[in-house]
């Protein structure tokens, strides 16, 4: 009976227990359902009120700026916006973010220009004559339609890109050619600035400047037989400012040829030693005269120790000898002289300009032309050119100047050119200019060529973004 | 004794180099922005301005002699608004200079804040060397100096922070005098209220918009070319149309043209700095807006 009755009672309280333990997983599910939804609601009204925190930031933002953009800026006031102010000023912001977003699409990156420049021309001789790649009597020509691009590569160095397409002389078909490309370094430390690649080298007063920015229609003469024409090369350059109150530049550089137009040194299948290489420095210096009266100095030089034979065995002009090249010397002075008026420099102003050039260069003669036969000897030719130019500017659209040039060959001293030319230019704009200029040429004997008169006309335009550099200034 | 007495002397030299060395070297590219430097900065800064005043605002030559100012500079402080375009980047460049580069915490851009007026819709060369981000010529607006003078002064407390006490001081004291003069000249420009005038180059949007003045037109046919017989036939048409009073021709243009439109409309002809320096007698910021008011009140009373 007590067994029954034990039995009966521990039946009893485990079916309690059972049921309590059920109704008390109930009651879990429950309250966990009842959290679950809590903490969604919780969650949503979080979400809620934080975007409306977020808007109301913005909002006090947006006050604060238009605030900050009106009257009482420092003085930091108590007064109250009102809600037409704050429209009026809303209405401000609003039309200044829809014109900027309309001026956007014209800010490129990298940003990009283009510069065209036809010459139309008259000479007197043609070319068999002058020795020029271009014809004589009357002459139209797309001299170059050049390319650039500039933009910074990242914090530390910034790249450009100077394409230039320009009619070829005999089949006036446009050749494309890369002028310039080349990275530039933006925070070396110790003042330097390293530029690699292809690129104009600092050489001369010049040598570096593009066509159209020159101030006269044509390259120097003795830009074209020293340098060849533009100072390019693929190469490495270095700039160092010297940490002094005066201001010192000083420049080095290393690189496979020098001048655009000069012959191409590469042999393919030969093995180049370092000093088949080129290199060059500057030094350059300036000084204020007055306010408005300026003076910039420099000197240049450049060595390729081994050339390469470049250029070949040249025939002399008795239609026998011939000289090949064995090493390149060229040495370099100049100096700029600038009235730049400060109050009215846009309308008056005057340069001089004047650069002189020193070429020493060795030779291997063959009296004969005939290779290898024995009666080869080196030879050092030691030639001088120069040329100088003065600018007058008496408005913001007309300026005129004059030029002269001497050059004697650096293969044959004798070799004697010299130019003048009297130029006016006419600037529309600060991105369409035509310039008129004549040119009269002489040559020594020994050239063979005639002299000759030319008038040029240039008309020069910029289109798309366009950058006052340092080195144009 | 004498060894002593070089040895006193060199450590006074290098003591002073040193509190010398200790200022902030500022380079301002133009002489209101130098003006308030000064006046915020007091002791603690040693200022250089690109400009002397009678320049062009986008005109100041690229000496390379400003080369070395701004290779020591720790701010270099401009316009914005692209008003410099013609010389500062350049320049900058050349200065081999990471801490006063664009975007970098010594580019000190006082158009921060500033809302531009005369936006252009398009930045093409037809409308002339437009300023893509819009006029930059706010400085002639007194009561947006102030943003200028907050500008320069967030950057040179951030320059240095220990003298920001300095600072503040200055610069409230500043506000405070350039506010009473503001006043005055608010109150001395009521004449001017609705008048029209014409200006060589688009300088005065700003100055007219806080004046009341009514802003017609410039002698430039666009900004930075010059106007064309048609434009100046067409400008005195409408200036006689509008009963336009005043010329205004800024030291850095010519004065032929100016005077034959005034001459032809019966306009005054009216000379005004666009910076501290540009005429005689107003070296400072204060100085020159006092002459700007003075000069066009003059010329209204005549």
């Amino acid at each position: 009976m007590k067994l029954e009755i034990i039995l009966g009672l521990s039946s009893a309280l485990c079916l309690n227990a059972m049921i309590v333990q059920a109704q008390e997983t109930n009651e879990v599910e429950q309250l966990k359902q009842q959290l679950s939804q809590m903490q969604e609601n919780f969650e949503q009204n979080e979400n809620k009120q934080r975007q409306e925190i977020e808007a109301l930031q913005k909002k006090v933002d947006a006050l604060q700026q238009n605030q900050t953009a009106s009257q009482n800026v420092a003085t930091a006031p108590t007064n109250t916006v009102t809600p037409e102010q704050l429209k009026e000023l809303n209405d401000k912001v609003e039309s200044v973010s829809e014109a900027q977003k309309k001026t956007l699409p014209g800010e490129f990156n990298p940003a990009i220009g283009f510069v065209g420049e036809t010459v139309f021309s008259y000479r007197s001789k043609g070319s068999e004559a002058t020795g020029s790649d271009r014809p004589g009597g009357f002459d139209v020509w797309q001299r170059s339609l050049e390319m650039v691009a500039s933009a910074y590569v990242d914090p530390f160095a910034k790249g450009y890109a100077v394409i230039n397409a320009s009619a070829d002389s005999a089949t006036s078909e446009a050749t494309l050619a890369v002028e310039e490309a080349a990275l530039q370094t933006t925070s070396l430390p110790g003042n330097l600035e390293l530029k690699a690649g292809r690129f104009f080298a600092e050489f001369g007063r010049l040598a570096y400047i593009h066509d159209h920015e020159l101030p006269f229609v044509n390259r120097p003469l003795a830009l074209d037989e020293y340098i060849g024409g533009e100072s390019q090369s693929d190469g490495l350059q270095l700039n160092w400012l010297a940490p002094f109150p005066h201001y010192v530049s000083m420049t080095a550089g290393v690189g496979d040829h020098f001048g655009g137009d000069s012959p191409n040194p590469d042999h393919p299948g030969t093995f180049r030693a370092f000093d088949g290489l080129n290199f060059w420095g500057r030094f350059s210096s300036y000084w204020d005269l007055t306010p408005n009266w300026q003076l910039e100095s420099g000197v240049s030089g450049l060595i390729n120790p081994k050339t390469e034979d470049r250029g070949g065995a040249l025939l002399q002009p008795n239609g026998v000898s011939t000289l090949t090249e064995k090493e390149r010397r060229l040495a370099g002075f100049d100096v700029k002289f600038s009235y730049v008026p400060l109050q009215d420099n846009q309308f008056r102003s005057f340069n001089w300009g004047t650069e002189v050039l020193y070429s020493d260069n060795r030779y291997l003669s063959d009296p004969d032309g005939i290779p290898s036969n024995g009666d080869e000897f080196d030879k050092n030719v030691g030639s001088l050119g120069m040329y100088s130019y003065m600018n007058y500017k008496w408005s913001r659209q007309w300026s005129a100047g004059f030029l002269f040039d001497y050059v004697q060959s650096t293969q044959n001293h004798s070799d004697v050119t010299t130019d003048y030319s009297p130029f006016i230019t006419f600037a529309l704009s600060h991105w369409n200019q035509l310039r008129l200029q004549y040119t009269h040429t002489s040559h020594a004997a020994a050239s063979g060529l005639k002299p000759d008169d030319a008038i040029y006309l240039q008309w020069a335009w910029i289109i798309g973004a366009h950058s006052h550099g340092w080195q144009q200034r | 004794m004498k060894l002593k007495l070089l040895f006193v002397t060199l450590i006074a030299m290098l003591g002073a180099a040193q509190v010398q060395a200790a200022k902030i070297r500022v380079v301002a590219t133009l002489t209101d922005l130098a003006d308030l430097t000064r006046n915020i900065g007091g002791d603690h800064v040693e200022v250089f301005s690109l400009a002397t005043g009678i320049e062009d605002t986008h005109g100041v030559p690229m000496k390379p002699s400003f080369v070395p100012r701004l290779n020591h500079a720790d701010l270099v402080v401009n316009v914005g608004f692209g008003c410099e375009h013609a010389f500062l980047p350049a320049l900058l460049e050349a200065s081999k200079n990471p801490r006063i580069q664009d975007g970098h915490p010594g580019y000190v851009d006082c158009s921060i804040g500033i809302t531009p007026l005369e936006v252009p819709l398009s930045t093409d060369h037809s409308q002339g060397d437009v300023h893509p981000y819009g006029n930059p010529h706010y400085m002639l607006d007194p009561v947006l100096a102030k943003t200028a003078v907050q500008n320069i002064y967030n950057a040179l407390v951030a320059t240095a922070p220990e003298y920001e006490a300095d600072f503040t001081r200055n610069r409230d004291t500043y506000l405070a005098r350039l506010d009473a003069k503001i006043a005055g000249w608010q109150e001395a420009m009521k004449p001017l209220k609705g008048v029209k005038f014409v200006s060589y180059h688009e300088h005065w949007c700003y100055f007219a918009k806080r004046f009341d003045m009514d802003y017609i037109g410039t002698i430039e046919l666009k900004p930075g070319v010059d106007p064309t017989p048609r434009h100046i036939e067409d400008l005195v048409n409408e200036m006689k149309v509008k009963h336009a009073q005043i010329v205004v021709r800024e030291p850095q243009f010519p004065e032929k043209v100016p005077a034959l439109i005034a001459k032809q409309t019966g306009a005054t002809l009216v000379k005004l700095p666009i910076m501290p320096g540009g005429v005689p007698d107003t070296e400072t910021y204060i100085d020159e807006m006092d002459y700007i008011v003075h000069s066009l009140v003059g010329a209204i009373e005549k």
